[in-house]
């Protein structure tokens, strides 16, 4: 069988494909790829107890890039979907590159994933054969599951310049994208013991947050391709509206934020407004949240109106370390307030607001991956034409 | 009810055989322990989840602390995977504290002395080498390079076999080392834990009312208990009946504790106490009582011995609840209140307390207690101090030697009475140390003792062993003392084997028997197996000394023979021994009781009179050991009296009624800090400290200072502090909190283990003992405990 | 079959730790603040020395309360958490996944990784130690000095618990979150 009649790709060397155009960039994707599997390494010797992780705070930094990584994959569909379904014609140049960015961070996000839970083969095999329906996590699972399916039959379609059946699985991918999507936050929303993440706001902000994201990610992957170059005109005219949506996601963001807050802190309700409190007295939330991932895009495209493409490629990349401040955050802040809110032993203080900081092989693991998802891409975009622009007619 | 256990498949295999039981609690699928069978193993993890499989049931007798409960071990191949608690023993009333559970723990220690010991290093540096058992007996006989052997020693001293001393920790085997020692060998000079724990209280209170008796708190309405801490330090049944119907359900507990102890955690009311200085409030509450005369008069008419004197003793002194307050920073209106409160109770008790002289008065302080309590007339009757009547065993006769040249006690310097059996641990060492014996001591049994953590001032005790041309060690761990012994003799642990039967109970009155649950592991060997074998080794080379220096011994040779005074006179010293453990608990059962008392105590552990009949369980947690009307709450004893005025002590130099003296005052200077020590309910004997489960509970002892003290100074939480007395000095964690005064400073007692040996206990925490002053009380020269003052520093 | 629940009498526990070292010995739980199944919980005192509020002062003993509607059972991706044929709330080793979910979202704090069988472990009422080898009470229950636990079938009008839970007014933890526990504590 023929694999370049399911999908058409580039033809090319064993050594071409390992000649990368921009070395710098290549030696931080080897590097952090080679942390990630040095990480691997060693939770295979030493099992789960190199991890930060304990019984008060059980999800950490690999959690946290888990979520980072399918959040991109969601926003990029979200993005990709603009041209390819939605037929926005200005946004059609971004859908092949944007699909691709999103199957390789959802890969990047299992790959992840599956070192942070402790059986991931056997999860395979029970999902199936005694599915937790009313589980969350097993409907997230799932779902990203079937997501991953429709977005690589899309990406085919779309290699193949088939846009309606590429329409159609990007929709069904999308629908499938958005409801896996808010089932993670409802991971979170569903915690009636954990009240700062208990309710409504996750699973809706996990898509708003999915958005901006995406958009900054195409910023940076176009950002990227053009670099030292200045954006042509159709890309240009794609990246104005990008940020001008962007503008009014984030404003949306900053709105939605300052109303948890208030809502959490008003009225003082031990678990949630004391927890709000830590959490508003903190530099990730403030330095990591507010600044990276909001204010300072926010005033890039506020005084440029969203006409300052290049300068919204950096602005992106720091609207992405605070993406992953929120990611981080919420994971943490979910776990701030310990289960067992007395003294068990008998030489112990009374136990505070619950303290995580991930180990090495964590780290290595969590930003290792995003090594893996620069490689997954790279490869991609050598492998695939990426640049041709089509439309549905 | 059976159940099967199927959801999980590496279950599978074992719920094939399932045990099946009727309502008793307990499973007990073979009370007849095959011998033949017996095997012992090691575990391979620390804890070993029990099976479904059989297992056997053994009851044993725990020995992790003194106060002795009864349980089941569930042996599993050889394992012990479960102590259990026994519901047959009135006395432990079906419960196993934390530290009886992890008892498994200490049996599998494995720092634990596993093969006889000798020393081939310098005392204290733990090079030992390994050795048979009859190569460990010739060094205690023959000596080495290294130390002198018995046989030297008591040829440079012509026979004065009291020129051996020995010490031994509460145990069931301690009478049997008391034999070889004072009766076999045949020295005077024995030192044991009575004279570093309870020796004022059971003075005082035999003195007082005659005896130490039982505080039937489970139907008292009124409690006081004071300097005792029974949620923390567990003594059966007190403990369980007490915090049944403490805090509002039954039984008003007065708490008296200069801390904030989990015990004043259930109390009705605490009251902090200046420590030292209970007597004072027991003063002003029997002024209070005589002079409002709230007293039982009839009660006070029948048994009272000088009542009038000492009514106008308190009254003439003025001991009044003001007076008071200014001592024990107790409120008058306070003791006033409680006065009047214990004397209109039904059933009030002031609780007498066990480890005590806290301070040099306790021996007075148990004396007024007493007094207190008899006032109130709660004496011999149902809710008050119960005379009882215990179980009876037949004692044994044994047949030892006459030592003519062994010479007499002398550990009575400053002390006005010197106990029977055992002397004082302080006087005896100081004299010793001090050179103010009349004869040299230059020999050290010791077995199941550490008095380097438990007798005051660890360095005296050091310089004491090192003195010594000989120490023996008898004992289950390597303990701190253990490190100076120049023979090490591994002991088998309580789950290794047969104690002999004891009696307990003075109300619902028992025998209970420890059987082995396992063979001895390694190279140990039981007590009783020890002894035997020691005195088979000294018998012959002893006797030959005596023949040299005993005048009336050759005499009595020269008419009777040689062979017949030998076998005679009891010089072969092992007689005692003859008949193993097992044999000799039948035969002392089968006489008081009768061949099915044997049985039932075989089968359960336990045996009173009527067990059979008597014995139900009520519900899922209690048993009735005897109906209400077969229970001794009032006998009809001579015993029963209230010696008011005590002249005879005066002959002794000792108040014959307590009387208050401001030397009993004890200051704190700025800056210092008074030290008190006490226990944990998981920590109480410095062996503890090596158990894996206990120390998972505790990982180290922390000294309390005062939150607000700490603050000042800037300690926090787990900081590391120098703590300095005049005698030693500690680093230990600090824990500050609000439940000890600013004066104050508290630490458990246990920690701070020298040996090296110990690898869980070495180096963890402070040794209270190396701060602890060496103060005794004057009239039986007891170790006083808490008047030590110490200065700390952040580290 | 029964429906196990627990009641204690919590105001009896002098916080010696007994039942804790019984339930690690009993079902082979190992060492470490982290992993017990069952805990003494103490709060901080109130007052200043000798001022201290003897009301601020609660033992509370605690362990998984077997919730009717347990949250650790409704979020477990593989169903590894069920209800026994007991309504005990059981793990199932060989399905759990370790996704720590039931962790999350437990609001008692009872679940614990046994890094032995790298999954989720919890408080069994000793179903498979004692209770399968037909027992009736639990190692925390028949251990402990002071009796706090008692431990048996809610279904049965006539079993002890039900009886002392008719006769003594008695809450549960966190019940406004819905949980249905059926551990008892008895005031």
């Amino acid at each position: 069988m023929n694999l370049n009649k399911i999908i058409p790709y580039k033809k090319m060397s064993l050594k071409e494909l390992l000649t990368p155009d921009n070395k710098l960039m290549a030696l931080i994707a080897v590097v952090l790829t080679a942390l990630f599997f040095i990480g691997v390494i060693n939770v295979l010797v030493h099992g789960h107890e190199i991890y930060n992780v304990t019984k008060d705070h059980p999800w950490g930094l690999l959690i946290a890039m888990y979520i980072f990584f399918v959040v991109s994959s969601t926003g990029l569909c979200i993005v990709g979907s603009f041209g390819d379904v939605f037929d926005f014609k200005v946004f059609a140049p971004s859908s092949k590159r944007a699909i691709l960015g999103s199957i390789v961070t959802i890969l990047s996000g299992f790959a992840v994933i599956a070192f942070e839970i402790g059986h991931p083969v056997r999860m395979m095999i029970y999902n199936v054969l005694t599915p937790g329906l009313t589980s969350a996590i097993w409907w997230m699972g799932t779902l990203y599951g079937l997501y991953l399916t429709f977005m690589i039959i899309e990406f085919i379609f779309l290699m193949r310049e088939d846009m309606k059946n590429a329409k159609i699985f990007g929709l069904i991918g999308l629908l499938v994208g958005l409801a896996a999507h808010s089932n993670l936050g409802a991971v979170f929303g569903f915690l009636n013991t954990r009240l700062v993440s208990n309710g409504v706001f996750y699973p809706t902000y996990f898509i708003l947050t999915a958005f901006i994201t995406g958009i900054y990610l195409t910023f940076l992957m176009y950002g990227y391709y053009y670099r030292g170059k200045s954006f042509p005109e159709n890309i240009n005219n794609m990246l104005v509206n990008f940020a001008k949506i962007q503008g009014l996601l984030i404003a949306i963001l900053i709105f939605f934020e300052a109303w948890k807050m208030l809502t959490g802190y008003y009225g003082g309700v031990p678990g949630r407004a004391d927890v709000i409190t830590h959490i508003l007295s903190g530099n990730t939330f403030w330095l990591g949240e507010f600044m990276c991932g909001m204010f300072i895009p926010f005033i890039v495209i506020l005084f440029s109106k969203g006409k300052a493409t290049k300068l919204m490629v950096p602005a992106s990349l720091i609207g992405m370390v605070g993406i992953f401040f929120m990611r981080y955050d919420l994971v943490h802040d979910t776990q701030l307030m310990p289960m067992q809110n007395f003294m068990t032993r008998v030489y112990q203080e009374m136990p505070g607001f619950v303290e995580y900081f991930p180990s090495n092989t964590e780290m290595m693991i969590g930003f290792g991956a995003i090594g893996l998802c620069l490689v997954l891409y790279y490869l991609g975009t050598k492998l695939f034409d990426l640049t041709s622009t089509c439309h549905a007619d | 009810m059976m159940q099967k256990e199927i959801s999980r498949r590496r279950f599978l295999q074992g719920s094939v055989a399932l045990t099946v039981i009727g309502s008793s609690a307990m499973c007990k699928t073979d009370f007849i322990y095959p011998k033949e069978k017996q095997k012992s193993r090691i575990p391979e993890s620390i804890t070993t989840k029990t099976t479904t499989q059989k297992a056997e049931e053994i009851p044993f007798l725990c020995g992790i602390c003194v106060n002795k409960c009864a349980g089941f071990a569930r042996v599993e191949d050889g394992v012990v995977t479960k102590l259990n608690p026994n519901p047959y023993f009135p006395k432990s009333r079906n419960m196993l504290c934390a530290r009886g559970n992890a008892g498994i723990q200490t049996t599998y220690d494995p720092d634990r002395l596993k093969y006889p010991l000798i020393r081939i290093g310098k005392r204290g540096d733990g090079k030992y080498k390994r050795v048979s058992w009859e190569e460990a007996y010739n060094a205690i006989l023959h000596g080495t390079d290294k130390f002198k052997g018995l046989i030297q020693i008591l040829e440079e001293e012509k026979d004065n076999r009291s020129t051996i001393a020995y010490c031994n920790g509460e145990g069931l085997s301690k009478e049997g080392f008391e034999v070889l020692m004072g009766e076999e060998i045949g020295t005077v000079n024995y030192v044991d834990e009575v004279s570093i724990c309870l020796e004022t209280t059971l003075g005082g209170y035999f003195a007082t009312i005659g005896t130490y008796g039982e505080a039937d708190l489970s139907n008292a309405d009124y409690l006081i208990i004071a300097g005792a801490n029974r949620a923390e330090a567990i003594i059966t049944p007190d403990t369980m009946d007490l915090f049944k119907r403490s805090k509002g359900r039954g039984l008003k507990t007065i708490v008296l504790d200069p801390r904030f102890t989990n015990t004043a955690a259930k109390a009705d009311r605490w009251y902090a106490v200046n420590p030292g200085t209970d007597l004072a409030f027991v003063l002003a509450l029997t002024y209070v009582a005589l002079s409002e005369e709230l007293y039982d008069k009839a009660f006070i008419e029948k048994y009272g011995v000088g009542f009038e004197e000492y009514k106008n003793h308190i009254i003439s002194h003025k001991y009044t609840p003001e007076w008071a307050e200014n001592i024990t920073s107790i409120p008058a209106k306070e003791i006033i209140k409680t006065s009047r409160e214990f004397m209109s109770a039904q059933s009030p008790i002031y609780y007498q307390g066990r480890r005590s002289v806290f301070s040099k008065n306790d021996f007075q302080l148990r004396r007024a207690m007493a007094i207190f309590q008899g006032l109130s007339g709660n004496l011999n009757k149902k809710g008050g101090i119960i005379y009882g009547e215990p179980l009876k065993l037949p004692e044994e006769e044994i047949n030892t030697p006459i030592y003519n040249q062994a010479q007499g006690r002398f550990d009575k310097h400053n002390i006005a009475i010197l106990s029977q059996r055992a002397g004082s641990w302080m006087v005896f060492r100081d004299m010793v140390v001090e050179k103010k014996s009349p004869y040299p001591v230059r020999a050290m049994f010791m077995r199941k003792h550490n008095p380097i953590a438990g007798v005051p001032n660890s360095a005296k005790t050091i310089q004491f062993l090192k003195q010594m041309d000989l120490n023996v060690m008898i004992d289950i761990l390597p303990s701190d003392s253990m490190m100076f012994a120049d023979v090490v003799l591994p002991e088998a642990s309580y789950l290794e084997r047969t104690s002999p039967v004891a009696s307990y109970g003075l109300l619902e009155p028992a025998i209970v028997q420890r059987k082995a649950a396992i063979k001895p592991l390694y190279e140990t060997k039981t007590p009783e197996q020890i002894y035997k074998e020691l005195a088979e080794v000294l018998s012959k080379p002893l006797f030959e000394i005596s023949k040299k220096y005993d005048n009336e011994l050759q005499e009595e040779i020269k008419n009777r023979g040689e062979k017949n005074v030998y076998k005679e006179d009891g010089y072969i010293l092992s007689d005692a021994w003859e008949k193993d453990v097992e044999e000799r608990n039948r035969e002392r059962v089968v006489k008081a009781f009768g061949e099915d008392a044997w049985k039932i105590l075989e089968e359960k552990g336990v045996y009173y009179p009527n067990i059979e009949k008597y014995h139900k369980q009520i519900n899922a947690n209690e048993y009735q050991y005897y109906p209400e009307n077969k229970k001794k709450y009032s006998v009809d004893t001579e015993d029963i009296k209230l010696v008011f005025n005590f002249k005879h002590l005066a002959t002794k130099g000792v108040d014959p009624m307590p009387t208050w003296k401001d030397e009993y005052i004890f200051s704190v200077p700025e800056g210092k800090f008074r030290l008190i020590t006490g226990r944990h309910a998981q920590f109480t004997q410095s062996a503890t400290t090596n158990n894996m489960m206990l120390r998972d509970l505790i990982d180290t002892n922390y000294l309390w200072i005062n939150r607000r003290v700490a603050d000042k100074k800037g300690i926090k939480f787990g900081d590391m502090l120098e703590v300095k007395s005049k005698v030693g000095k500690v680093t230990i964690k600090a824990y500050p909190t609000e439940k000890i005064a600013p004066s104050q400073v508290f630490m458990v007692h246990g920690f701070g283990g020298l040996s090296q040996d110990m690898t869980m206990a070495y180096g963890n925490g402070a040794n209270d003992a190396t701060l602890l002053e060496d103060i005794h009380e004057p009239v039986y020269g007891a170790a006083v405990m808490n008047e030590t003052n110490v200065e700390i520093r952040k580290v | 079959m029964a429906r196990y629940g627990m009641a204690l009498d919590y105001k009896n526990c002098i916080n010696c730790k007994a039942c804790e070292v019984a339930c690690k010995e009993e079902n082979g739980v190992l060492l470490g603040a982290d992993k017990h199944r069952i805990w003494v919980g103490v709060n901080e005192l109130e007052g200043e020395w000798p001022n201290i509020a003897l009301s601020s002062s609660v033992f509370m003993p605690s362990q998984c309360q077997h919730c009717d509607n347990a949250p650790c059972q409704e979020v477990c991706p593989t169903n590894a958490t069920y209800y026994d044929e007991n309504h005990v709330v059981r793990v199932d080793v060989d399905k759990c996944i370790l996704c720590s979910y039931c962790v999350e979202a437990c609001p008692y704090g009872a679940r614990y990784e046994d890094p032995r069988t790298v999954t989720m472990d919890k408080c069994t009422f000793c179903s498979d130690t004692r209770l399968a080898r037909g027992e009736t009470t639990t190692a925390c229950q028949n251990t402990c000095p002071t009796k706090v636990r008692t431990f048996g079938d809610l279904d049965d009008p006539n079993s002890e618990i039900s009886q002392l839970l008719r006769n003594r007014e008695h809450f549960s933890l966190k019940a406004n979150l819905g949980t249905k526990p059926k551990l008892f504590y008895l005031m």
